[in-house]
Order: C-alpha cells, then sequence, then structure tokens
C-alpha cells in the first residue's frame, strides 16, 4: 500500500538526518580536541553523505547514511607555548571545526527531520480518513 | 453489481488510489531533500475523464473451462512518475525545495480528504435509498 510505503520512506529520511545530527555533535564535541604530543594531529572534522537506495521489498527508493567522509582542509595553528601538544616554535595545530559551519548544519538537519515528521502526520491523517469511512 | 462498482464509486477510489501514490512520492521527495545529484519527481496531472463512466478499471480473463483460474488485473491509476521541474537546483544537484514539497503534502492531504469526504456522501445517499 502506498501509504504505509510513505511511512516507510519518511522513516528512512528520520533516520539519516539523525544520523546526520549525531556527526554533527561529535563534530562540534571534539571542537577543541588536540593532540597529546607535537606529532599527534588534531581532531579532524567528519562529513556525513546521503546516498539513495532503492528498496526491492517496498518498491521505492529510500535514503541512508552513505559513506563517513573527512574533511581534508588545513588544521589552524594557535600559539600555545607551554601546551603538550606545542612545537619547538610553541604553535599548537587545532580541529578544523568551525563551529558556525556546524550550527548551520544543525539547523539544516533540523528543519529536514521536522518535514519528515510532517509527512508521517499528513500520511497518518489520510489513512485515519481512510478508515473513517468505515464509520460513516 | 455491487454498489462499489458504480462509476462515481470507481472514480472515487481511483482518485484516492493516485493521491496516495502521490503521497508516497512526495514522501520519497523530502526523505531525498540533502541527497546529492536527487531530483524531485511529480505525478502527472489526475483527471476524471480517464476514470468515470468506467464500470471496472480491470481486465477480467475469460472462464470457459471448469479448470480455469478466474483472475483480473486490477488497473493502474496512471499515475506515472516525472522529472518535474522545480524553482531552484543546489550547487550539489538537489532539486527538492522543502517549501513546495510542504505545500504539495497539504494540498495532497486535503485533497484527499475531499474525496473520503464524497465517497462517504455517496455511502450515505445509498443509505437514505434503503432508507436506513
Amino acid at each position: 500500500m502506498d501509504l504505509v510505503k510513505s511511512l516507510f520512506v519518511s522513516a528512512s529520511g528520520l533516520k539519516a538526518q539523525s544520523g546526520r545530527m549525531r556527526i554533527i555533535a561529535e563534530n562540534i564535541a571534539n571542537a577543541s580536541s588536540t593532540g597529546k604530543a607535537p606529532d599527534e594531529e588534531p581532531y579532524r572534522r567528519k562529513i556525513p553523505t546521503f546516498k539513495t537506495t532503492f528498496d526491492r521489498e517496498l518498491g521505492a527508493e529510500k535514503v541512508e547514511l552513505g559513506k563517513i567522509a573527512e574533511d581534508k582542509s588545513d588544521f589552524k595553528s594557535t600559539f600555545i607555548p607551554g601546551h603538550p601538544a606545542a612545537d619547538e616554535k610553541g604553535y599548537v595545530l587545532q580541529p578544523n571545526v568551525n563551529t558556525l559551519i556546524e550550527t548551520t548544519d544543525m539547523r539544516e538537519a533540523q528543519r529536514s527531520y521536522e518535514a519528515n515528521l510532517n509527512v508521517i502526520e499528513s500520511t497518518r491523517r489520510m489513512l485515519q480518513r481512510t478508515i473513517d469511512i468505515l464509520k460513516a | 453489481m455491487a454498489f462499489t462498482e458504480l462509476p462515481i464509486f470507481q472514480a472515487l477510489k481511483s482518485k484516492m488510489e493516485w493521491h496516495q501514490t502521490r503521497q508516497a512520492v512526495l514522501a520519497e521527495n523530502i526523505a531525498h531533500a540533502d541527497t546529492p545529484g536527487y531530483l524531485a519527481r511529480e505525478v502527472k496531472n489526475y483527471s476524471f475523464k480517464d476514470h468515470i463512466g468506467r464500470t471496472q478499471l480491470g481486465i477480467a480473463t475469460d472462464v470457459t473451462s471448469g479448470g480455469h483460474i478466474a483472475a483480473t488485473m486490477s488497473g493502474q491509476t496512471g499515475a506515472e512518475i516525472d522529472r518535474g521541474d522545480s524553482f531552484e537546483v543546489t550547487p550539489s544537484g538537489n532539486s527538492v525545495v522543502l517549501e513546495e514539497q510542504m505545500m504539495k503534502i497539504t494540498e495532497n492531504q486535503m485533497d484527499f480528504q475531499a474525496a473520503t469526504t464524497l465517497y462517504t456522501k455517496g455511502l450515505g445517499l445509498i443509505r437514505t435509498a434503503l432508507s436506513k
């Protein structure tokens, strides 16, 4: 039945968006995770990707969280001479996480999640209307 | 002839099926709102002209011998999925506009409600004819 199908598709959207939210949370939580030694790399920002998968059983295209890529951009360095991870000049590599970008991404994930929730609510109402024909 | 085979019920039934198909397509669009390269899809417009006056939507097989099995091929609503035009395409190649899709979802839900209400009213008419 198509209405049940759309419920499953929306549920896959919810799952993908919550997975994205998890990655964003990891990024924000590790925004200041530097290395412990001078040769150690700080936390590298993760980027979630989405992919379309065709569900044969359902006969619909679902969405899934794809491979989690790493941000290849350069690390910033700040001057903290006493830090255990500081090099001989006193600079410490900082993670390549920009909290502003993460917050914007978070808002987008939230908006998409809400959209999927609204579709579920709308589909549920349509199902309810169909069942209501029985009551008439 | 069962009363559900009346043209009005057939037409409303096919319209409800069309709305279900559309709901599934719009749900796919919204679920893929952030998938790169995904193009929003839309179902072809529904026209009553194609369905009204038909007593039967499907094709039934003839049973000419006792060993034959009666079967019907259920009529499809003619809902085809085609790539529709969208307001904008993001740099990642995604053409889903959430606002546009939400409008369509609401519209679809309201039209579905109208169809189910008409169906209920139709049943009411028959009940009146039966004076019950």
